[in-house]
């Protein structure tokens, strides 16, 4: 830019060289003309004052070159003059004032023009920088008016110079007191350093500016006015509104952080700590890190603030002593605005973190040992199928080592015939289904086979199952051995059954000539004694036959052939009836029978009431001193009836009691037992009573007595 | 009055002896006309002599009392047959007696339970 404004100057110059030349030859030409009228006319006086003209030119314009002008001159004017002054002294002496003179002036003239050209230069170069400048450049009198304004002014004001200048600078100002401020500030202080307002443009829109200014003083060193360089901040403060927008929602997330957060310089001053972290450790903001945190009076040795500063972050685990709790930090540069770096750390206390994983591990290693020392064989079978872990029993179950196991799936452990029926099992129990356990064949090492009940439990959240397998074999053992022995007893237990119906029609055959004979007999004897005996032995053959009879009915009971044929009777009736036909035998041992009983009608098989009846009464004749009584009596409790048999009789032992109702119970088994009983009569009756729908009972006193209570409902179902 | 002729069916002969016996007891009513030791033969015997009444035994080789009642009783419908054995289960009376037979003596009896039943029985018939 200065090159070209050279250049234009130059030009200038070649231009100006025209007319200067001219004059000054014409100058010169007039002195020549001027001399040599003069000497015509013989008048030596020649005025050499008059060439002190072109030679004053000729210094002012040509500076140095006026010397030639002048010898030029002198030399003309020596040489006109010769003919009339032939060499005079005042000649020369004229001609040197001449050349001195020039010279003279020559030599100011060039250095006048040296410190013109300077100045000029210099005037140019600032007008450049003005004009140039991308801060706006405004000069403003001590009245406040505008005298100077320049393109960046104009760019970001929307005036331009010829609009403003003249005219005073408050109206540019959003507040116009501003105007007479920064000149007072000027003008007490000499200058406005980075001065920040607010200025309209000509849209009347706001535009942030940064003003510096400085005072203009005249040459007196009064001050004048100001010039003022400002530049326009608008979208520096926009950025600078957004940074700190920025900083303020970190600061904001910071502080809402469920973590401590703190912010440390890297000369260990304390920024910012959020919320927790104060919480924790007090509001040390402005502290030396290591003196508040640490209790230190250097950078702790752990401290990774040096690593930080070089932009790396960094991650680790931090004991506090004064609070004994452990942390995990990251810690992670921040950069400031100024480009110096922060250290932000995130704090979080994993003091219970760490508890739960030490219970964890704990827990972990007390479960491992359980499942170590499990007296049941114990593997935890993948997703695959594959086994991952087993215990010591299994080891023992498979006779395989760890390693070996380990290696293997867990179907390989499962005989062939079963291992549908088990992997059915197996994808039933993971999906939550399935009876808890099974059964199967377990082959181990050389393909022995063992019989093992295991149960699957799929392990909650995982997708892997724990199985539990005990050996089983020896009880498979017993239980093929007992089901053997169920079977031969059932085997015998037919057996039995078809012998004693054989036995009981072999055992009753005979039975027939006995009585028949005695009955024919009976009519051919005549003697008392023939008839005693006779009686005697149909006597027993019938006794016989009642043994024989119950026999067989216990047998019928017992597969279940028994069926009731119901009928209405009077419960009073059959009591008489069944009285009446033991009457004799309680006459013989002067007993009395008593009876008791309501008129009513009950819906029974008539046949077993008989019997159960008969049975009750002869066992309560059968075991009654002579001279007892039997009581009979029959309360009605509205649906049911309870049925008493007492009698004053030897009494049954307590702990014959209850099992007098069982079959074949004998209360006396010894030798001097009441003789002509299998102890069947009672079982019958239970049966009987059962059959109905009721429940039999006794009570008794040894010497006093008993009791036999029987309930049965008034209707069958 | 016409003696009444019997059919004695019955395995063991002691038993077939006693029949008699007793039979004759009754004096001029009864006349046995004969004896068969299976039920085979009783059918067959029955056919041969045309009798008033059969005492018929259960358990017999060959064929049992229960078939050759049904046989008889498929002969001549009017047969009259009196059941005399030791089974006594009820089922066991009731298959007899769904068989045809006409009245049932369970075995020990008396000389006066058999002259009972088979008076019983001849009543029943003649009313």
């Amino acid at each position: 830019m200065r090159d070209r404004v050279r250049e234009i100057m130059g030009q200038q110059n070649v231009k100006g060289l025209d007319y200067k030349i001219l004059i000054l030859f014409f100058a010169v030409l007039a002195c020549v003309v001027l001399t040599f009228y003069l000497a015509s006319k013989g008048e030596t006086r020649v005025y050499t004052h008059l060439f002190y003209i072109p030679i004053l030119l000729a210094g002012v314009w040509y500076h140095k070159k006026a010397i030639y002008v002048a010898l030029f001159l002198s030399f003309f004017y020596i040489l006109v003059t010769y003919p009339l002054t032939h060499l005079s002294v005042d000649v020369f002496e004229r001609s040197a004032i001449l050349v001195v003179v020039a010279y003279v002036i020559g030599l100011v003239s060039e250095k006048r023009a040296k410190v013109e050209e300077e100045l000029r230069e210099t005037k140019d170069y600032l007008n450049d920088i003005i004009k140039s400048s991308a801060d706006a450049i405004v000069v403003v009198d001590k009245e406040g008016i505008v005298r100077s304004w320049n393109k960046a002014a104009e760019d970001y004001m929307g005036y331009t110079a010829d609009e403003v200048i003249g005219t005073p600078n408050k109206k540019f100002f959003a507040d116009p007191e501003e105007a007479d401020k920064i000149m007072e500030i000027a003008l007490r202080e000499g200058e406005l350093k980075n001065y920040r307002t607010t200025v309209l443009n000509k849209d009347k829109k706001p535009v942030h500016i940064s003003m510096s200014a400085a005072l203009l003083k005249d040459k007196k060193g009064l001050p004048v006015g100001t010039v003022r360089v400002s530049r326009d901040i608008t979208k520096i403060a926009e950025l600078e509104e957004k940074i700190k927008e920025k900083r303020d929602n970190l600061d904001l997330i910071l502080e809402s952080m469920a973590d401590g957060v703190y912010i440390v310089s890297g000369d260990y001053k304390v920024e910012f700590m959020n919320r927790v972290l104060i919480d924790e450790f007090g509001d040390q903001v402005g502290g030396i890190c290591y003196k508040v945190f640490h209790d230190r009076e250097e950078p702790c040795p752990l401290c990774k603030n040096t690593e930080v500063m070089k932009e790396k972050t960094v991650r680790w685990e931090w004991h506090s002593r004064m609070k004994n709790k452990t942390y995990d930090l990251i810690e992670t540069p921040l950069k400031n605005i100024d480009g110096s770096i922060s250290k932000l750390t995130i704090f979080r206390d994993i003091s219970k973190r760490k508890r739960i994983e030490e219970e964890l591990k704990e827990a972990k290693d007390r479960y491992m040992v359980i499942f170590e020392h499990a007296l049941t064989a114990l593997c935890v079978i993948e997703e695959d199928k594959k086994i991952s872990l087993a215990n010591k029993e299994f080891e023992i179950l498979s006779g395989y080592s760890r390693e070996e196991i380990e290696d293997k799936k867990w179907t390989e452990f499962i005989a062939e015939e079963d291992l549908e029926r088990v992997n059915k099992y197996h994808d039933e129990r993971r999906k939550g289904g399935a009876p808890a356990c099974c059964v199967f064949k377990f082959v181990s090492r050389n393909g022995e086979i063992k019989h093992v009940n295991t149960c699957i439990e799929p392990i909650p959240g995982a997708k892997r199952c724990i199985a539990s397998l005990l050996d089983i074999t020896e009880l498979k053992m017993k239980e093929y051995d007992l089901r053997e022995t169920c079977e031969k007893l059932a085997e015998l237990d037919k057996m039995k059954k078809d012998f004693l119906n054989v036995a009981y029609h072999e055992m009753r055959s005979p039975l027939a000539p006995i009585v028949g004979y005695a009955s024919l007999l009976e009519r051919i004897e005549h003697t008392d004694k023939g008839r005693k005996y006779i009686r005697n032995i149909e006597k027993c053959a019938r006794q016989l036959e009642k043994m024989i009879n119950r026999m067989l009915e216990l047998a019928r009971i017992d597969s279940r052939k028994v069926e009731r044929i119901l009928d209405e009777f009077s419960i009073q009736g059959v009591v008489r009836e069944v009285v009446k036909s033991l009457e004799p035998e309680a006459k013989v041992r002067k007993q009395k029978i008593a009876i008791v009983i309501p008129e009513i009608e009950i819906q029974a098989d008539k046949l077993k009431i008989t019997a159960i009846f008969t049975n009750l009464i002869s066992n309560a004749i059968k075991y009654t001193h002579e001279g007892g009584r039997i009581d009979i009596m029959v309360v009605d409790r509205g649906k049911d009836i309870r049925v008493c048999v007492a009698d004053t009789g030897i009494g049954i032992p307590g702990e014959h009691l209850p099992k007098i109702f069982e079959r074949f119970y004998m209360v006396d088994t010894s030798l001097t037992r009441k003789s002509g009983s299998l102890g069947l009569g009672l079982s019958i009756v239970k049966e009987y009573v059962k059959l109905h729908g009721g429940r039999v009972w006794a009570t008794s006193e040894l010497e006093k007595g008993s009791k036999f209570f029987f309930t049965m409902p008034k209707r069958q179902k | 009055m016409q003696k009444k002729r019997i059919l004695i069916v019955e395995d063991a002969a002691y038993m077939r002896e006693m029949l008699v016996e007793m039979l004759e007891q009754e004096g001029k009513k009864y006349e046995v006309v004969g004896f068969a030791v299976d039920g085979k033969e009783a059918v067959e015997k029955y056919k041969e002599l045309k009798p008033d009444l059969v005492t018929m035994d259960l358990v017999m080789e060959v064929m049992d009392g229960i078939q050759a009642i049904g046989e008889i009783k498929k002969h001549d419908s009017n047969a009259l047959i009196l059941v005399i054995t030791a089974l006594g289960a009820p089922e066991q009376r009731k298959a007899a007696l769904e068989a045809g037979a006409d009245e049932y003596l369970w075995k020990p009896f008396t000389v006066k339970n058999l002259s009972d039943v088979l008076e019983k029985l001849l009543r029943k018939r003649e009313e």
